[in-house]
């Protein structure tokens, strides 16, 4: 009996721990995690945000009119403060500091840009809002080109990279006083900014607002939420000394991995080998264009792929015939003009903008760029490699651009660079 | 006369039948019930704001910590929550924002001054992620259904009595296909979730613990979650700091993320 009574004992115990084996093998992977402790809550009740960074970056290129490679440095000083003052009122200042070897012809080796200064009161709430000062006013959904962005001509000092996302970082703001009112799904704001400067100063530590506020200006949006899953904004922009233009944009979530945007500006101006020359304003009505598709993995890489058009922007044969009359003078001439107004210098573009987190490494990103000129097939690749830790960031990037000897990038002045950066936040 | 008593006999029966079918429908617990009280235990009923202290581990070691404020409010429409993420650490990320709003997604940079539209694939590949197994009313996009009631070790490694539900998705937008989820039979206090893709694939695991006196309940104050496909690939969500708060509609526009100022 006592045997039989231990057999039953056995058998219990087996059937016990076999049928428990998968649960318990789960078990244990939950119950490691369950042992770890949370890092200590750190104390940061306060009202403000600031960011202060410095940067360096070494690295060499590959010259194309000039024979071997050329030494490439820059060191960066980058501040960001956000206060609030008053109750309701709060005060916004950004600067940066770029040292930069070798410097550009038409500027200092040492540029400060004062990206933004403003002050700003609302309501409690926050459902009107009054801001005045240098302000970024950034428009738009699109990734590489934006034609909705109305203020982005002259506000760039440095060009230390070229992937659009990090420029927008670094450019500076309009003066301007800013009225918006909101509701539970749009608002409304109204934008002036006067003209205090003639043009651009080559003078480092100038404020450039030669640069931002050259002209007077005003742009009115209208913002609207016109589903769960598709919102839309239209604006109407004027500029002293030319027509009304009419813009609007649209994001809409396709899929529960792709979201889908585009923006539109129409308007009449000078065409942009026109500005370029600074010839007579014969203006004509012409359209820009920029929509897109961004489609994200469950690896967690996400994929934008964007069409560009701008209607401004010499063609194929405009392209031919400039190069065939005027020669290479004044085709760089013309890139120099589209790159200081952030306007697209071929009539189409292609353009795939890619991120990867955690490739391979936790904390490492890659992010890579291609930028295809439509019209004469040139090319402009970039690519970073980053890893960061909580203050520390270690970057890699490399850049190529390639093309016929009169195309857009192939008149570049590097084929290709490649440089190393390190930044630490303090 | 035999005919009627037959009768009487049968709706007799059939009254019992009612009536200990009406007892028992009484005896088992609801199961939409207990996870709507769940939802409760984790989720403050008024807008209210919470510091989150996210750490990372892989393999046991840890590789991430970050801090963010979460500011929610439960929308009027559909009573799902919405939040307004405001990230404070690291340093790099100071003065972002997420706001989340159903599957209005958006992410703002004020050194970019963009707002980026966010796809929920996008969403899930962050920490951001994170906020969904903390911050949702699962009884407003899920249908439960009680499967058990079984002991189990909870966050804290001790172990519990508590109703295993089944919980089907009943919004098309909602982030994950299908839960199931443990809570307290004594209590209601939500324990642990496993959260699973249409795939029927593990996503995540989360276990509640640590729970605390917060804003008027005892609420979780940490949050462990199990990477499903890479069970090594650990977060600890703490929750610091509770207060009611006002979070006003406008302050859930993506046209607002610019003007947004802490308080």
């Amino acid at each position: 009996m006592r045997l039989v009574a231990y057999f039953a004992l056995c058998s219990h115990v087996a059937l016990a721990l076999m049928s428990s084996l998968p649960v318990r093998a789960e078990g244990i992977d939950d119950l490691d995690a369950l042992a770890l402790e949370s890092a200590p809550v750190e104390d940061v009740t306060g009202k403000d945000t600031r960011k202060l960074f410095v940067e360096g970056a070494l690295g060499t290129a590959n010259q194309r009119f000039e024979s071997g490679s050329q030494g490439l440095s820059r060191a960066s000083v980058d501040f960001f403060y956000s206060t609030a003052l008053t109750p309701g009122w709060r005060g916004v200042v950004s600067d940066r500091i770029d040292y930069i070897r070798p410097r550009d012809a038409s500027s200092d080796a040492t540029v400060n840009s004062l990206r933004e200064a403003y002050l700003t009161w609302q309501q409690s709430g926050g459902s009107t809002v009054f801001e005045f000062g240098r302000i970024n006013m950034r428009f738009g959904p699109a990734y590489g080109y934006n034609p909705t962005d109305y203020f982005r001509d002259g506000s760039l000092r440095t060009e230390i990279t070229v992937n659009p996302l990090a420029i927008r970082e670094n450019r500076l703001g309009v003066v301007a006083v800013r009225g918006q009112r909101l509701w539970s799904d749009g608002s409304f704001s109204l934008a002036v900014a006067p003209k205090l400067g003639a043009k651009a100063s080559a003078d480092g530590s100038s404020l450039a607002l030669g640069a931002t506020n050259n002209r007077a200006r005003a742009l009115a949006t209208f913002n609207a939420k016109i589903s769960e899953r598709v919102n839309g904004q239209v604006h109407i922009y004027k500029e002293r000394g030319l027509p009304r233009q009419l813009g609007a944009s649209l994001t809409a979530l396709w899929s529960n991995a792709t979201v889908a945007y585009a923006e539109w500006s129409r308007g009449r101006e000078p065409d942009l080998l026109s500005r370029a020359f600074a010839q007579p304003a014969t203006t004509t009505k012409r359209n820009r264009f920029a929509g897109g598709l961004t489609y994200t993995t469950s690896r967690k890489l996400s994929v934008t792929g964007e069409y560009q058009y701008n209607g401004f922007a010499l063609d194929r044969s405009g392209w031919n015939s400039a190069a065939a009359s005027s020669g290479v003078p004044a085709l760089k001439t013309y890139l120099m003009e589209a790159l200081r107004r952030q306007d697209l210098a071929s009539r189409g573009a292609y353009f795939i903008y890619a991120t990867q987190e955690s490739v391979g490494l936790n904390n490492l990103d890659l992010i890579a760029m291609l930028r295809v000129n439509a019209d004469d097939h040139s090319r402009l690749g970039w690519v970073e490699l980053r890893y960061h830790w909580s203050r520390v960031e270690l970057a890699i990037q490399i850049q190529q651009q390639s093309g016929r000897s009169t195309s857009e990038y192939g008149l570049a002045p590097y084929r290709r660079s490649a440089q190393i950066l390190a930044a630490y936040y303090l | 006369m035999g005919t009627d008593r037959a009768t009487m006999t049968s709706n007799v029966l059939l009254l019992l039948a009612l009536f200990l079918g009406h007892c028992a429908a009484h005896a088992a617990p609801d199961a939409q019930r207990i996870l709507a009280a769940s939802d409760a235990i984790r989720n403050p009923g008024r807008p209210f704001s919470v510091q989150v202290t996210l750490t990372e581990f892989q393999s046991g070691k840890q590789v991430d910590a970050s801090t963010l404020t979460a500011y929610s409010r439960a929308q009027q429409r559909g009573g799902q929550f919405a939040s307004l993420i405001r990230f404070v650490l690291p340093a790099r990320d100071a003065g972002k924002l997420m706001l989340k709003n159903g599957n209005d997604l958006w992410f703002y940079d004020p050194t970019t001054k963009a707002s980026v539209r966010l796809s929920p694939q996008q969403r899930l590949l962050g920490q951001a992620s994170n906020g969904d197994v903390v911050t949702v009313n699962l009884a407003k996009d899920y249908a439960a259904t009680l499967l058990a009631k079984e002991e189990i070790q909870d966050g804290e490694r001790r172990t519990r009595d508590a109703f295993k539900l089944d919980l089907k998705a009943t919004a098309g937008d909602a982030t994950y296909t299908a839960i199931e989820l443990w809570v307290d039979a004594a209590n209601n206090r939500p324990l642990k979730a496993r959260f699973f893709a249409e795939s029927g694939r593990l996503l995540k695991t989360a276990y509640y613990r640590r729970f605390e006196p917060q804003l008027g309940l005892e609420r979780p104050t940490e949050t462990v979650i199990i990477d499903g496909l890479r069970p090594d690939s650990v977060t600890i969500m703490r929750f610091s700091d509770y207060a009611w708060r006002a979070v006003p509609e406008t302050w859930l526009h993506p046209d607002y993320l610019p003007r947004f100022q802490p308080e």
